[in-house]
């Protein structure tokens, strides 16, 4: 038996059937050569979910490889970013499992689709950010509020292609989030400078970037 | 590890509903349902996952026909799933405002406006918070309210819970997986879970149980670090070094959208009669945020069951 259960599997054959308009590429940075479980089962979840639609593909890449890893602007490893034609940094720093498998999801079904979920004022705001913006939505996999975050991350990217959106696995990158004082989450630090917890509304969100690039 | 799939969402792009129900927990989903069979086309917000608070549940094990328990998380996901089945809408989508005094009632979230025809309330509770000294402070610092959240963070470290009541056993159970040592406060000279899971506290050697004991303050620098308590008979202060605080000390109904406009009870529960209509024609509660005498999921079922119906009813009648 899989990662994913054979219900959930046609749920989201059918899902990505009705959603999918292109094709989605998903780049996975692992430690293929330590071999960690952890790496081994993010590998084979990922496996599993392109097998479930023909525009997903998987391409499997080693994060000794430091000059890709920096090509893609990733600098944590494990790294999965989804890619597409569509614009967008769209991207989880270990494992989305737990609650965070329906990021990998909504993820995948945005680049694959024109989804955007963010109400006009947010979009606008979005738009008119004109400095690099980096946001990293620290979770665990137990969190049901969480993912909601990492949503409007992701989401955020869409619309701004100077903001990437990233997911992290606090537990599994626990220094990082030591240095961040992560205690509890949805833990959100934007540019590495302002820290805030919550599953906020887009436009609180929209708000806290603001502060944050003053 | 497990991979929780949960429902896509995907606007229809309508403004207006028939029926519009605010809050995705068990209560809000079971009207959905049956307003979907009913033909009812129908809306659900929900600020953070279909299921309610139903998905911060590891087991639900008094839930008929699950004889092994089943995860709020499955349990959320089932729902939302079922609800989808029968043609609703779940958007993820915090109501922000409610206009009720015009009918169509409006609707505003924080991402659009909409007007539905009827409403149903399933907004569910919150934690509630104790008002001492230090709380606010140290929320987020050390304090939670979300163990299935926030408990890999204490790994090895001693935990306060406060309350033993059914929630605060249980997610001590599950906090014990992760930390050193934890001390359950309870305000009461008992605790008030069910028998079934005290005995599973007294057989868990990490856990120990202060009852007439309440909580004076929270203290500590950048982050918590203390807990003075106060033994309830003796009048005597202690301080626990602790780490994490995880507050189960009872709930309070979310009711901000409807404080002034509905009547509530002295506790600030929805009243509603026994076919669940509110103080206003056409609004309807179901669930945890009424004036209930128990709040499980099997009760919230049969609220929305009922709820469900009775929106159907009215704007037949109405037609």
């Amino acid at each position: 038996m899989g990662l994913i259960s054979e219900e959930d599997k046609k749920y989201l054959r059918e899902e990505f059937e009705k959603t999918l308009r292109r094709k989605v590429e998903i780049l996975y940075f692992g430690e293929q050569k330590k071999g960690s479980q952890y790496s081994v089962q993010t590998k084979e979840l990922l496996e599993e979910v392109v097998a479930l639609n023909d525009k997903l593909s998987l391409t499997l890449k080693n994060c000794d490889d430091a000059d890709e890893m920096k090509s893609e602007g990733l600098n944590l490893c494990p790294s999965i970013k989804v890619k597409s034609e569509r614009s967008g940094f769209v991207n989880f720093y270990g494992i989305p499992a737990g609650h965070e498998f329906a990021s990998l999801v909504e993820a995948i079904n945005d680049m694959g689709s024109d989804n955007l979920l963010l109400p006009d004022d947010v979009v606008e705001g979005l738009r008119e950010i004109n400095k690099p913006l980096d946001i990293k939505v620290f979770i665990t996999h137990g969190c049901p509020y969480c993912a909601g975050a990492v949503r409007n991350a992701h989401q955020f990217s869409l619309v701004n292609e100077k903001i990437k959106g990233s997911m992290v696995d606090a537990n599994y990158f626990g220094e990082l989030s030591m240095k961040h004082q992560v205690s509890s989450v949805p833990h959100i630090v934007i540019n590495d400078k302002i820290g805030f917890v919550g599953n906020v509304p887009p436009k609180i969100f929209l708000d806290k970037i603001k502060e944050a690039l003053k | 590890m497990e991979f929780s799939v949960r429902k896509n969402e995907r606007s229809s792009g309508k403004k207006h509903f028939s029926a519009a129900v605010i809050g995705s927990g068990p209560a809000g989903l079971t009207a959905a349902i049956y307003l979907g069979r009913s033909k009812v086309d129908t809306v659900v917000f929900e600020k953070v996952i279909p299921g309610g608070y139903v998905v911060n549940v590891e087991k639900i094990e008094n839930y008929p026909g699950f004889p092994e328990g089943i995860s709020g998380e499955e349990l959320g996901k089932l729902y939302a799933r079922h609800a989808e089945r029968f043609g609703a809408e779940i958007r993820a989508e915090e109501v922000t405002k409610l206009t009720l005094n015009e009918v169509p009632f409006r609707i505003e979230t924080s991402h659009g406006s909409y007007t539905s025809d009827s409403l149903i309330l399933a907004t569910g509770t919150s934690n509630k918070k104790l008002g001492v000294p230090g709380e606010e402070e140290f929320t987020h610092k050390g304090i939670s309210f979300c163990a299935t959240c926030d408990a890999p963070f204490f790994e090895g470290e001693d935990v306060v819970v406060v309350g033993a009541g059914n929630s605060g056993v249980q997610e001590s159970l599950y906090i014990s997986r992760f930390a050193k040592h934890i001390t359950i406060i309870e305000f009461l000279d008992h605790s008030t879970a069910e028998p079934i899971l005290i005995d599973r506290l007294n057989e868990n050697e990490k856990i120990e149980l202060l009852t007439s004991h309440s909580v004076v303050s929270f203290k500590g620098e950048k982050f918590l670090s203390n807990v003075d308590i106060k033994d309830i008979k003796s009048g005597e202060v202690e301080n626990l070094k602790v780490k994490g605080v995880f507050i189960y000390a009872g709930e309070v109904p979310n009711n901000d959208l409807v404080k002034d406009t509905i009547k509530l009870d002295e506790k600030g529960f929805i009243v509603t009669d026994d076919r669940l209509r509110t103080s206003v024609e056409g609004i309807f509660a179901a669930g945890d945020v009424r004036n209930t005498p128990l709040r499980q999921v099997a009760t919230a079922i049969g609220d929305g069951a009922i709820a469900g119906h009775e929106v159907y009813k009215f704007l037949e009648e109405s037609k």
